[in-house]
């Protein structure tokens, strides 16, 4: 069976980013760029879902529900640090990313945040609210996350190893967490009609954040003389096998808002799980938790 | 189509154009608008960094002792008194004092002493000594400092114990710079297995006391210590028997730091203490085979934890007292004053008081 449930576990990996050049898709900065705003959004996202979940956990009476989740936090919180340590990076490349990345911040920490409101209904909806929200965003990463691990077009052009580890790796986290975000959402909450409208807002905020970043690190690229981003160089990307295909895109939209949704029809564990057995950042978490256990013994 | 349907597209779409056009000359004005930015940035920030470094020096410079030269470049910079992860090729990760020139940003320096299986070794050692010979690549994380040196105090005695001698060395050097008025003693088992005796002599002069055990017995620590003025501050560094003796000798008035090679194994160290819940009005006993996150939860279900292990920060709690053992691998310096990761880290003391 290639989507039997797996039990949900942080894994402590880390990524030396010391020899991943500016382009580290060669000579494709448009790319680069496009999918370096994972960096740009993840830190600050997946703290937040963090923080969200954080609150959630008493809503929950499913013990394996619960199991999952607390396994979904620990993956959440370790994308959210590795993808952080890639920002002093490029910094140190000339592309400071900290204009972009405060205003993400203040998105999800002021925006997004708890806000002053009344205990009661009013907390309770601004919760489920984000808890819809997250379930939505998942859909995504875990879109994404099903492409990176298909994305052979990105070995063939010789994509630096050290950042394809990362994107897989965590990709094949999403994966391996996709239904998590859906089942929580319809444990707690479920409503159709808010699953529609969080979808729309979410679906909403991802695009223009994303083209946005993309755009800010085009034209603050130290190396590029006129840096642009436009959406025929996403649909060229697309085609091209480099960036996810805007056709794909469009058609995951009515996936998610169909009545009989469901995760698990997104995806395949095995791949994901195949891949993590494979990753040099997973393996080398995989050596120092045994390492541990040793000594625990 | 009726007229007045036509006059109406023609305005919603002049108005279009217009809000359009606006738009674009002030996204042009600042690309950035129109969103707020948080004032304080949280991302970009991270907690620590891994680097690869070279292995460009492996060599043996007392009995047991091998000493490292890791290169890189525009390395983080560092205070006497830090300490690296070692990321071992076998997974374990050890800390080890720098005992380098803290003006080189383009290596770092460490000495470690090989412990026998037979007196407690638990391998990471034998890793270093073994395996990390030049051309290596090892992934270092730090450094971190835990045993910073107080530019302030009048006068400082330092007291090392063999290997102990790693921390303390840049420590010297510091205090020399600066004028300071400082005194070492620096005993071991033999004069053969004690590193940089001869860095410290040139350095100290007669400051220095060296006690090897096999030809003078045990260094007389009451004695040294009772020489200090009041106000001294004292940094040990060495064998946990070493560092008890000093804390018992201690005159009244004087500061005591300590660095302890802080063992990872339950095995060591593992004693029951109780944690005192503020917020809930609750003590729990957390027995030494027990975590104190265990220990919580019985008393408070939803207490928040993940990895279980030390790395992902989920079960970060504040303390309000009692010392921290620390034993994650996560948290900085400056976030160890005052809260831990209750998952693994441990009291040196009989309670904490978390807040919760």
């Amino acid at each position: 069976m290639s989507n039997t449930r797996v039990t949900l576990k942080a894994r402590q990996v880390s990524f030396a980013w010391d020899k991943t050049p500016l382009h580290w898709l060669p000579d494709d900065p448009f790319a680069t760029h496009t999918i370096n705003v994972l960096h740009l959004l993840l830190p600050a996202g997946e703290r937040w879902f963090v923080h969200v979940y954080k609150q959630v956990l008493p809503y929950i009476r499913d013990d394996r529900l619960r199991e999952d989740v607390i396994g979904f936090i620990g993956q959440e919180a370790m994308h959210s640090q590795a993808h952080d340590e890639v920002l002093p990076h490029l910094k140190e490349q000339g592309l400071d990313p900290t204009p972009y990345t405060a205003q993400v911040d203040w998105f999800f920490e002021k925006l997004l945040g708890d806000r002053t409101l009344p205990p009661g209904k009013a907390r309770e909806w601004w919760l489920m609210e984000r808890v819809a929200l997250i379930a939505a965003i998942e859909h995504y990463t875990a879109f994404l996350g099903d492409w990176v691990l298909n994305a052979d077009e990105l070995d063939r052009r010789g994509a630096d190893p050290t950042m394809l580890d990362l994107l897989r790796w965590h990709g094949a986290e999403e994966v391996e967490h996709r239904s998590v975000a859906f089942e929580l959402f319809q444990h707690v909450d479920g409503s159709y009609r808010r699953r529609v409208r969080t979808w729309a807002t979410a679906f909403t905020a991802l695009v223009f954040l994303w083209q946005r970043g993309a755009r800010f690190f085009m034209e603050n690229d130290p190396t590029l003389l006129d840096g642009k981003a436009s959406f025929k160089d996403f649909y060229r990307g697309g085609k091209r096998g480099v960036l996810p295909s805007t056709g794909a895109m469009v058609r995951s939209i009515p996936r998610y808002l169909s009545r009989s949704y469901h995760p698990e029809q997104e995806g395949d564990t095995e791949q994901a799980v195949a891949y993590l057995a494979s990753s040099p950042a997973a393996s080398a978490a995989e050596a120092r938790e045994s390492a541990r256990q040793g000594v625990a013994r | 189509m009726k007229p007045r349907t036509l006059r109406r597209a023609v305005v919603v779409a002049g108005a279009a154009l217009v809000v359009r056009r606006a738009l674009r000359r002030r996204v042009k004005e600042s690309p950035l608008w129109p969103l707020p930015a948080l004032e304080e940035p949280v991302s970009g920030r991270p907690r620590a960094r891994a680097l690869k470094l070279l292995v460009t020096g492996h060599e043996r410079i007392a009995d047991g002792v091998v000493q490292l030269r890791l290169e890189g470049h525009q390395l983080p910079a560092w205070q006497p008194g830090a300490h690296l992860d070692l990321v071992l090729p076998s997974g374990l990760v050890r800390q080890y004092s720098l005992c380098g020139d803290p003006e080189d940003s383009s290596s770092y320096t460490v000495a470690t002493r090989l412990v026998p299986a037979g007196e407690g070794g638990r391998g990471g050692s034998r890793e270093v000594h073994e395996q990390l010979a030049e051309g290596a690549e090892v992934e270092v994380r730090g450094p971190r400092n835990r045993f910073p040196l107080d530019p302030a105090a009048p006068a400082y005695l330092f007291v090392a114990g063999g290997i102990g001698i790693t921390p303390v060395l840049p420590m010297l050097r510091a205090a020399e710079a600066r004028g300071a008025d400082w005194k070492l003693l620096y005993g071991g088992r033999t004069r053969a297995s004690m590193p940089f005796l001869e860095d410290v002599r040139k350095l100290a002069g007669d400051r220095v006391t060296v006690v090897a055990e096999d030809e003078d017995g045990r260094p007389d620590l009451g004695a040294a210590l009772a020489d200090t003025a009041p106000g001294t501050a004292v940094y040990c560094c060495g064998p946990e028997g070493l560092m008890a003796a000093v804390e018992e000798a201690l005159p009244e008035g004087r500061t005591l730091h300590l660095e302890r090679f802080a063992p990872r194994g339950p095995s060591d160290g593992d004693r029951p203490f109780e944690v005192e819940l503020r917020r809930s009005g609750k003590v729990v006993p957390v027995p030494g085979g027990t975590t104190v996150l265990a220990a919580v939860r019985a008393e408070l279900p939803s207490v928040m934890y993940s990895c279980e292990q030390g790395f992902c920060g989920t079960c970060q709690q504040r303390v309000l007292e009692g010392e921290i053992d620390h034993r994650d691998e996560l948290l900085t310096d400056a976030e160890r004053a005052d809260s831990m990761l209750i998952c693994v880290s441990r009291a040196r003391g009989d309670r904490l008081t978390l807040d919760l």
